[in-house]
């Protein structure tokens, strides 16, 4: 079977991407935890319609970068399934999975690192392109003119960025450039993970709003990765969002409603450390923090939150609670006693 | 070893020194010459405040921190200018071991990436006893009675930590172990370059409240610099904006957030991805932030992205640049047409 026939399969119209029941567990490291594993993934399910988006946010170490190098091909999975478009890509052998994993391409948070420094734009796209072209028998001439396609697709003017260098370009433009080696290979999903962290602020938002217009131009989904829940608004308001706890999904809805309607406590916690721009938005009335530090040390016994939870009662630390509904039939949590409670800043 | 720069009292409070910066000019030596990344910057910190100093990559933030400290590295120098801190005098004339003494003394600081600025190869313990002897500290019990009690402070077991390397602990515990290792020898006056880049939003959060008390508590004066809006709204009393190595606008923080008056700061403010409200309001600022070799040479640093010029391109915007004028008491910004009382706001739409 040629790689064509594979990519054709695979641009299918379909189901979009779909996980169930990722489970991953890392040896710990360190030598203060030696012998012990960490769970990074204990069960994750989540799903990507084709030209969707979903954000994952959470603390760091709950899980977001490994459950995206995991999607991304780049790391295994201990259990669970994975399917892009019905395939399953679990019981492929990694020869028929790897065309698969080469279509979502990962976008990381350092656009300096991730581009040769000794290599023009012209060249960082000509590599991929020629591979392209060779994988679906396009000639030669096909790759000028996809190159700067692909550029003007990330917002680049072809004629000002192919000669240069990465160093002759702001983060933005890098960051662009990066995407736009993305598209060579007409990803069926860009895994974008703290992508606009090292950007600069004034130019945040054409990285965010460039991802959001590649969903409709391209067809491209988003698996959106980030501290900063505001941004996640940015890559479209239709996606859904999943706040990830220490490897399990403890809240996911469409984006708006769990921002604006979050009834879980460790959601709560995270809208509510977002800076308040005093001036301009007023505090939310029942603003909350955890009552302690997240610690490898916490209990795996009961709800995972229960030994920051400001609402832990007995029940909390000895059972888990699933996922479950609560008002919106879209929106799913985990917690024993969802309430609502305005946690995000308000316009003053 | 005691501190020259004793906090003084107001209204019974402790508070720190007040400083001023007088048109301090910092260059690097370059292969197109020297050049500056700090231009003729005025800026007063009064005694007890926090002040926010905010700006994109590359405007100039780091260095006027390592100012501070007169600390700026070659082929960097400060070419003019003075620093003046109550009780200690010009920074920018100290030298030796005076100098010495005053950073890590004097004045605390935690640097950009101070998560990793801790030596891997050393336990907590032994830097903290290699800040005793290098400041001549006499009393090294005391001294890590104080290391604990901080740490403890900020929410960490004293034990613990000391005995950490550096591999040991979580970013948000590094900052802490930073801002410890700057208080431990009584600074007065605190620097923190980027406290809580890198963090995610809780463990900024806290930082951010740590930071906030322990300033309180030990009647500090307290500069932080940040490329995020949001750690200047949710700490500082003043927030100063810095854009191509000048300082384009301070006031009052909330003030600043409420009605910004520099063309740089409303684009800034108004780049910012919210939570609440209609998406589609914020827009991203056209162009980017300039580096050392694209500051412009004559007139408005900001001009090429510049909303209010493109609207109305006025001749002083190309040739001059513009000096900081008080407009209310407190409210200082530089630009010709706000100096000149002109609105800020001329039909957006033609700049675009
Ligand atoms: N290769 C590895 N070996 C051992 N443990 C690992 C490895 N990769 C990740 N982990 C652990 O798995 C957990 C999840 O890590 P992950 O990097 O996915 O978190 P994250 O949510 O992306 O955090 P951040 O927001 O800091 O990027 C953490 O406890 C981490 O220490
Ligand atoms: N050691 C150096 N040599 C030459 N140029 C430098 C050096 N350090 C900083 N610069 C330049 O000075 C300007 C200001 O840098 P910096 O103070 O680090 O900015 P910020 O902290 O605001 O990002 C930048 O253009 C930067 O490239
Ligand atoms: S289940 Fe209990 S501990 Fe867990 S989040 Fe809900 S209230 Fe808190
Ligand atoms: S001085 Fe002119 S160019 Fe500079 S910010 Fe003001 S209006 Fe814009
Ligand atoms: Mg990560
Ligand atoms: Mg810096």
């Amino acid at each position: 079977m040629s790689e064509s026939t594979v990519d054709d399969v695979v641009s299918a119209a379909g189901d979009g991407i779909r996980g169930r029941g990722i489970v991953k567990t890392f040896k710990a490291r360190g030598n203060v935890l030696a012998g012990s594993t960490v769970q990074a993934l204990r069960g994750v399910d989540f799903h990507i319609p084709p030209g969707g988006a979903a954000s994952f946010i959470g603390e760091s170490g709950c899980g977001k970068t490994t459950l995206g190098r995991i999607l991304a091909g780049l790391e295994d999975y201990d259990a669970g399934t994975l399917s892009v478009n019905g395939v399953d890509l679990t019981s492929l052998s990694r020869r028929k999975r790897d065309p698969y994993f080469r279509r979502i391409q990962m976008i990381h948070q350092d656009p300096y690192s991730a581009l040769n420094p000794t290599r023009t734009v012209d060249a960082i796209l000509t590599d991929p392109l020629t591979l392209r072209a060779r994988q679906t028998g396009r000639p030669k001439s096909w790759i000028a003119k996809r190159q700067r396609e692909v550029l003007s697709l990330v917002g680049l003017e072809p004629d000002y960025v192919l000669s240069r260098y990465p160093h002759q370009l702001s983060g933005g433009m890098r960051q662009r450039v990066v995407i736009a080696r993305a598209l060579t290979v007409d990803p069926e999903a860009l895994v974008a993970d703290e992508a606009v962290s090292m950007i600069d602020v004034s130019l945040r938002l054409g990285i965010l709003r460039l991802l959001r217009e590649l969903r409709e131009t391209v067809g491209v989904s988003v698996l959106f990765i980030t501290h900063d829940v505001a941004t996640a608004r940015y890559i479209g308001a239709d996606g859904d969002l999943y706040v990830i706890y220490r490897g399990q999904i403890i809240e996911r809805g469409p984006t708006e409603t769990i921002i604006a309607n979050p009834v879980h406590p460790y959601t709560q916690c995270l809208l509510s450390a977002i800076p308040v721009l005093h001036g301009l938005e007023v505090p939310g009335a029942d603003r909350l923090t955890p009552t302690e530090p997240l610690a490898d040390t916490q209990s795996d016994a009961g709800c995972l939150f229960a030994a920051r939870c400001p609402f832990a009662t007995d029940r909390c630390r000895t059972e888990r609670p699933d996922l479950a509904h609560h008002g919106d039939p879209e929106q799913l949590h985990a917690c024993f006693y969802p309430e609502q409670r305005r946690v995000v800043a308000v316009s003053a | 070893m005691t501190a020259v720069t004793q906090p003084s009292e107001v209204d019974g409070k402790k508070v720190g020194p007040a400083v001023r910066i007088s048109d301090l000019t910092v260059a690097y030596r370059t292969p197109a010459g020297e050049l500056p990344a700090v231009s003729r910057i005025n800026l007063e910190l009064a005694p007890g405040s926090i002040t926010g100093l905010v700006g994109e990559s590359g405007s100039g933030k780091s260095t006027m921190a390592l100012a501070m400290l007169n600390a700026v590295q070659k082929p960097g120098r400060i070419t003019d200018g003075s620093i003046e801190i109550d009780g200690l005098g010009d920074v920018v004339s100290l030298a030796g071991k005076r100098l010495r003494e005053a950073r890590g003394g004097e004045i605390g600081y935690v640097f950009q990436a101070a998560q990793n600025s801790l030596n891997p190869l050393k336990t907590v313990g032994k830097q903290l006893l290699d800040l005793a002897r290098s400041h001549h500290v006499e009393d090294k019990r005391a001294l890590v009675r104080q290391a604990k009690e901080l740490l403890s402070r900020m929410g960490l077991s004293g034990d613990r930590v000391l005995d950490s390397y550096q591999h040991e602990l979580s970013g948000g515990m590094r900052q802490r172990v930073g801002i410890m290792l700057a208080l431990v020898l009584n600074a007065h006056l605190l620097v923190l370059d980027e406290p809580t880049t890198a963090l995610d939003m809780i463990s900024q959060s806290n930082i951010l409240s740590i930071i906030r008390d322990v300033h309180a508590e030990r009647g500090l004066t307290t500069l932080v610099v940040t490329h995020d809006i949001g750690v200047v709204a949710e700490v500082a009393d003043r927030v100063a904006v810095m854009y191509g190595g000048r300082l384009v606008e301070q006031g009052p923080t909330t003030e600043v957030l409420k009605d910004p008056k520099h063309p740089y700061t409303r684009g800034l403010i108004n780049a910012i991805p919210r939570l609440t409200g209609d998406p589609e309001v914020a827009q991203p600022l056209p162009g980017r932030p300039p580096t050392l070799g694209t500051i412009p040479k004559q007139g408005c640093v900001f001009r090429e992205r510049c909303a209010r010029y493109a609207a109305d391109p006025r001749e002083d915007c190309e040739t001059t640049d513009p000096v900081a004028s008080e407009i209310t008491p407190g409210r200082l910004v530089a630009c010709h047409p706000v100096a000149a009382g002109l609105p800020v706001e001329v039909s957006v739409e033609e700049g675009r």
